[in-house]
């Protein structure tokens, strides 16, 4: 068993409001110059630079989890990291099935693109990434653990888009995995969890949690969010 | 002024909460965010919104509000109008939006 580091909370270029400099490459260099050992990127309603991130990571010795941080229709910020590469895809077909495809401004709201390991643009896309699915909270929350996967409210200390802004409070029948806060908070009941949610590089790592875990994986960090095994949250540094 | 004038007025359907349908209304509020709901609606005020997750009414009971329309066509689940049943407070509807729908409802009570 280890102390691995993780920031589980990071967007590319791809999220309109992440900075152009956000490569999948970038990510990676960063997160091993910030000492992490494991991330997740999390676009907004997206999981399409995912497996790029992978691959890149794997030669650099940095774990890297698919993730997306799905827009439910109250407006609320919500993480769900996936297993594996066939989640993920299948993840991102109900993602598209539950679009609402408003068109994308990139003017206002900036470039939504993929890019391949050259970096070129191979794809762009039309829709505004970051606004509410027809899906509520419940419905996300249920795919995300048909798929799988790991469903975690994000940065739920926030004025806005957050589960607590939106709903008031956090409703008890959902099946809340963790939970990602900002600031320093009072105890909760659920897992709490620190990410940096970096949108430019120099915010990866600015907020990360260290977990105790034989080795970084998804299954590794899954039991580390039950206290399985041995296996747990050290602490959420900010 | 009771609940059961403004559905007539408004022409509202009611979804649930038909107990409540008395309830006496002293004033308006217009929001989505249910946090900011919780801090500053007052007793008695009917919740416009488009918000239709089932917390809508553990904060309508929370501040004793009389009513809540939900706009733009928008309809509660199931356990939306079950806990609205059982606190008697009526959840109404309407297919105007929240800026329409507060225009009429803030000339009829003024």
């Amino acid at each position: 068993m280890k102390q691995i580091r993780a920031d589980l909370h990071i967007h590319s270029l791809l999220s309109p409001c992440g900075s152009l400099e956000m490569t999948p490459r970038e990510i990676i260099a960063r997160a091993r110059a910030r000492g992490l050992d494991m991330i997740a990127v999390s676009d907004h309603n997206s999981t399409l630079h995912c497996e790029l991130t992978v691959a890149l990571g794997k030669k650099a010795g940095i774990t890297v989890l698919r993730a997306a941080e799905v827009t439910s229709a109250e407006d609320v910020h919500s993480l769900v990291i996936l297993p594996d590469g066939a989640a993920r895809a299948s993840f991102q077909q109900w993602i598209d099935s539950r679009s609402a495809h408003i068109p994308h401004n990139p003017d206002i709201f900036g470039d939504q693109v993929v890019i391949d390991e050259n970096e070129n643009i191979i794809m762009e896309i039309k829709h505004f990434l970051t606004a509410a699915l027809n899906a509520s909270i419940d419905e996300v929350e249920a795919s995300a653990h048909r798929h799988g996967g790991l469903f975690i409210p994000a940065h739920i200390d926030r004025p806005s888009m957050s589960i607590t802004s939106q709903l008031g409070f956090i409703p008890e029948d959902l099946y809340i995995d963790a939970v990602e806060v900002v600031g320093r908070t009072a105890e909760l009941l659920y897992p709490v969890i620190r990410n940096s949610d970096a949108h430019i590089p120099e915010h990866i790592g600015r907020r990360y949690t260290e977990y105790m875990l034989d080795h970084p994986s998804f299954e590794e960090l899954a039991m580390a969010l039950r206290g399985e095994n041995g296996r747990h949250i050290i602490t959420a540094a900010s | 002024m009771k609940v059961t004038d403004i559905v007539e007025k408004l022409n509202l359907k009611v979804f649930s909460g038909h107990e409540g349908l008395g309830r006496e209304i002293s004033g308006g509020y217009a929001s989505d965010l249910l946090s900011d709901v919780m801090g500053h609606a007052d007793a008695g005020a009917v919740w416009i919104t488009i918000q239709t997750h089932r917390n809508v009414m553990a904060i309508a009971s929370l501040r004793d509000l009389a009513a809540v329309i939900i706009t733009c066509g928008e309809k509660p689940g199931e356990d939306t109008m079950t806990q609205s049943n059982e606190e008697a407070i009526p959840v109404l509807g309407t297919d105007l939006p929240t800026f329409e729908l507060a225009g009429r409802l803030h000339s009829i009570i003024s």
